[in-house]
């Protein structure tokens, strides 16, 4: 309080300024972010009427039907399927093509262009244009190899469908993150390393990797909790009629379907929190292996 | 330190929240921002309508006699379409927000739903008013709309199914062409021979499971069996009726048609318009997509087999059966403008725009009797069975309970194992009456 009185009228004015100028992210935040999170916690705990009416608090009963139901663990173990093709895939590749296209070359905007086209295009749109390529009657793919492949309906090969998608279209988004965190990296290295012998190879290793891990460390974590939240390839690729619709199915979906299509938004609140406790999980636990590889010069 | 990265931590779960909050509307997305702006703009002003549909083939014929509305009463309107699914997931977020269209399409799945829970327009007062006689109209359609003995919509349109055929097909194996005096037996047998004959490239017929309406309910009927008791209370699923006709699909499904994944991946329509399905079962909504294929001089139309129960070699009542609904045209408890929403309403199922609606090839009528020129909207392609099904078949209404989407939805998930392992068609029965009864019993 004593500080209080202290400001000079000049700091006041700063102040007034600044909360002005954070207040549209502030109200944002609260409005769009918090307030639904706490709706959401609070209506996991109901069972919740039509419509969001007359909701009658019901304590933990829902997690424990979502816990007890196979369907949840499934859906779980799928999008740990999908994220384990996105994440690892998606950044390797677009690291290969990131050091590639950092070089002095012809044509290096057109092709980092194309690399980047699909994160513009809309993913409905895109899912709709995989799901053609994919039809096993009239798809091009199958045009192409003269094969009768189920992509998306035999469960053994359609969540590697699914994720391939996934990869294809975040490929272009992590190589632009990259390339900016290449050019940080100052040329004097790799010059000394020339002079000192070093391949190519090895200075990727020891000088572009560990320089790089920041960026990487950044992807990556984003990556992983995108992928969790998988929804849009599933939602429209993969017809309710799919026979590998169970071994696909991830969290997001399940909640949507419970929450949006059967309008139980107490039981799809439930999904939708586990979910985020999972991801919390994951999060802290790779906030802890941070210090173990990623190079803060 | 540590402080910041739980800070961080739980700024990235807020974030996980946000995009799953915009991931759950994406399915719909874009034709939700469309009915927001428009919507905001409506409700300022009283001269316009906010009417949702979800059949886009239908939309400009109902444009058409919107407009008709409109140069009379001066109060525009503005059609939005948007798909089956989408419709009814913003349809039931809009209720809960309190952001309705004006008017719009009910549906026998979630009518008890909205009605139960006073989301609709009451249209006695109206009704009496304007002295609207409901007896012109389908009884199964008005009853749909009523709830303790409250109406909350007036019939659009009837439909009903039948069997679509490609002639080209029939002649290249040298397979008789369908007719009325079928049963599902014959049915069975012919396609059985075409696709013997079609090498898998070509099937006898096409449907999937989630082709209820339009197929294995209307089976299920013809057989004796039934969906839902008539006290919406228990499944019937388990009946011994449903289980031998449910039976029958199954082997249909094994011995005629497309694998599952084909049909689920592209669809009947589409896999019938290419030439690889020789027949396939359709509800008079469907048949615009047909009509603009340019196989469409080989496609002929009849009513749908049925199941010979009595053995006297004819078709007695109750044994073929077309499973019927009909849309209603509604308007939302809480539109600002309820006199147009109703007058629009009264137009849109006045006898002379269900005339027109026939006439444009729209839909049939909800209005008894305004139907008969909806054999002839299409010309060229003889669409006459939907109107014949009429007379020579049982019409039952679609199954329907207050939250019917949900047993629906579970129905469909269970046959997709039925239709792959068609030995496990009894198994599935029964535990879709079990889950149905579940589901049943906390409406």
């Amino acid at each position: 309080m004593s500080q209080k009185k202290k400001l000079t009228p000049a700091q006041k004015n700063e102040m007034f300024w600044g909360w002005l100028f954070v207040a549209p992210t502030i109200i944002g935040l609260v409005v769009l972010n918090f307030y639904p999170i706490f709706n959401t916690i609070w209506q996991s705990l109901c069972k919740t009427g039509d419509f969001g009416l007359g909701n009658t608090f019901v304590g933990l009963k829902n997690y424990s039907e979502v816990l007890g139901s196979g369907e949840f663990w499934q859906s779980l173990v799928n999008t740990f399927k999908y994220a384990i093709i996105e994440v690892p895939f998606s950044v390797a590749i677009a690291l290969v093509l990131a050091v590639l296209l950092n070089r002095k070359m012809r044509g290096r905007s057109v092709y980092r262009t194309i690399f980047f086209m699909p994160m513009v295009a809309a993913p409905a749109a895109v899912a709709m244009v995989w799901r053609w390529l994919y039809n096993q009657q009239y798809g091009l793919l199958n045009h192409v190899f003269g094969k009768q492949a189920a992509w998306i309906s035999d469960p053994n090969i359609a969540w590697i469908s699914i994720g391939v998608i996934g990869v294809w279209s975040i490929l272009g988004y992590n190589m632009v993150l990259l390339i900016g965190g290449l050019q940080e990296i100052p040329h004097d290295y790799y010059e000394a390393a020339s002079i000192d012998g070093a391949t190519g190879i090895r200075q990727f290793f020891t000088i572009t990797v560990p320089l790089l891990s920041p960026t990487l460390f950044f992807i990556i974590q984003t990556r992983i909790i995108g992928a969790l939240q998988q929804f849009d390839f599933i939602y429209m690729v993969m017809d309710k009629s799919n026979p590998a619709m169970d071994s696909v199915q991830t969290i997001v979906p399940l909640f949507y379907e419970y929450a949006f299509t059967y309008g139980n938004k107490g039981y799809g609140g439930a999904i939708v929190i586990l979910l985020l406790i999972v991801t919390l999980i994951l999060t802290v636990i790779l906030q802890k292996t941070e210090k173990m590889w990623v190079y803060h010069g | 330190m540590r402080m910041k990265k739980i800070l961080a931590a739980v700024l990235a779960a807020a974030m996980v929240f946000s995009l799953t909050a915009c991931g759950g509307n994406s399915g719909g997305g874009s034709s939700d921002g469309g009915s927001v702006s428009s919507g905001g703009s409506g409700s300022g002003s009283s001269d316009t309508l906010e009417v949702k549909i979800w059949d886009g083939e239908q939309a400009d014929g109902l444009r058409q006699i919107c407009d008709e509305w409109t140069a009379q009463s001066g109060i525009k309107v503005n059609l939005q379409v948007m798909g089956w699914t989408e419709y009814f997931t913003l349809l039931e977020a809009g209720a809960s927000g309190g952001q309705m269209p004006d008017v719009f399409w009910m549906h026998s799945t979630v009518a008890d739903l909205y009605m139960s829970n006073n989301m609709l327009l009451n249209l006695d007062d109206y009704i009496a008013r304007d002295n609207i006689d409901l007896g012109n109209y389908y009884s199964d359609i008005v009853d749909t709309y009523t709830y303790d003995g409250v109406h909350y919509a007036l019939p659009k349109d009837h439909d009903t199914v039948a069997l679509v055929y490609n002639k080209a097909i029939f002649d290249q194996y040298g397979v008789e062409y369908p007719n009325e005096n079928w049963t599902w037996e014959d049915l069975y047998d012919a396609a059985k021979a075409i696709t013997d004959a079609g090498e898998g490239k070509v099937y006898g017929f096409a449907a999937g499971p989630d082709a209820n309406q339009e197929f294995y309910w209307d089976v299920i009927h013809s057989y004796g069996g039934y969906v839902i008791s008539e006290d919406k209370k228990t499944s019937g699923m388990d009946d011994p009726k449903s289980i031998e006709a449910m039976e029958y699909v199954g082997r249909l499904a094994k011995d005629c048609m497309p694998p599952q994944s084909v049909i689920a991946e592209t669809q009947k329509t589409p896999l019938f318009n290419s030439g690889v399905a020789a027949m396939i079962p359709l509800g008079s909504w469907g048949v615009r997509p047909l009509y603009v294929n340019e196989n469409k001089d080989n496609y002929a139309f009849e009513v749908l087999p049925y199941c010979d129960r009595n053995g006297n070699g004819q078709a007695d009542d109750g044994e073929r059966v077309s499973i019927y609904a009909g849309i209603g045209w509604s308007a939302a408890a809480s539109t600002k403008n309820p006199d147009a929403a109703w007058d629009l309403i009264k137009w849109l199922s006045s006898k002379e725009m269900q005339v027109k609606q026939s006439d444009l090839g729209v839909t049939m009528a909800g209005y008894i009797g305004a139907s008969d020129t909806f054999s002839d909207a299409f010309p060229g392609m003889d669409i006459s069975a939907y109107i014949k099904t009429e007379q020579e078949a049982t019409l039952v209404p679609r199954p329907a309970s207050k939250y019917t989407t949900q047993w629906e939805t579970k129905t469909n998930e269970l046959l997709v194992t039925a239709w792959n392992d068609t030995s496990r068609m009894e198994e599935m029965c029964l535990q879709i009456a079990d889950e149905m009864n579940t589901l049943l019993a906390q409406e």
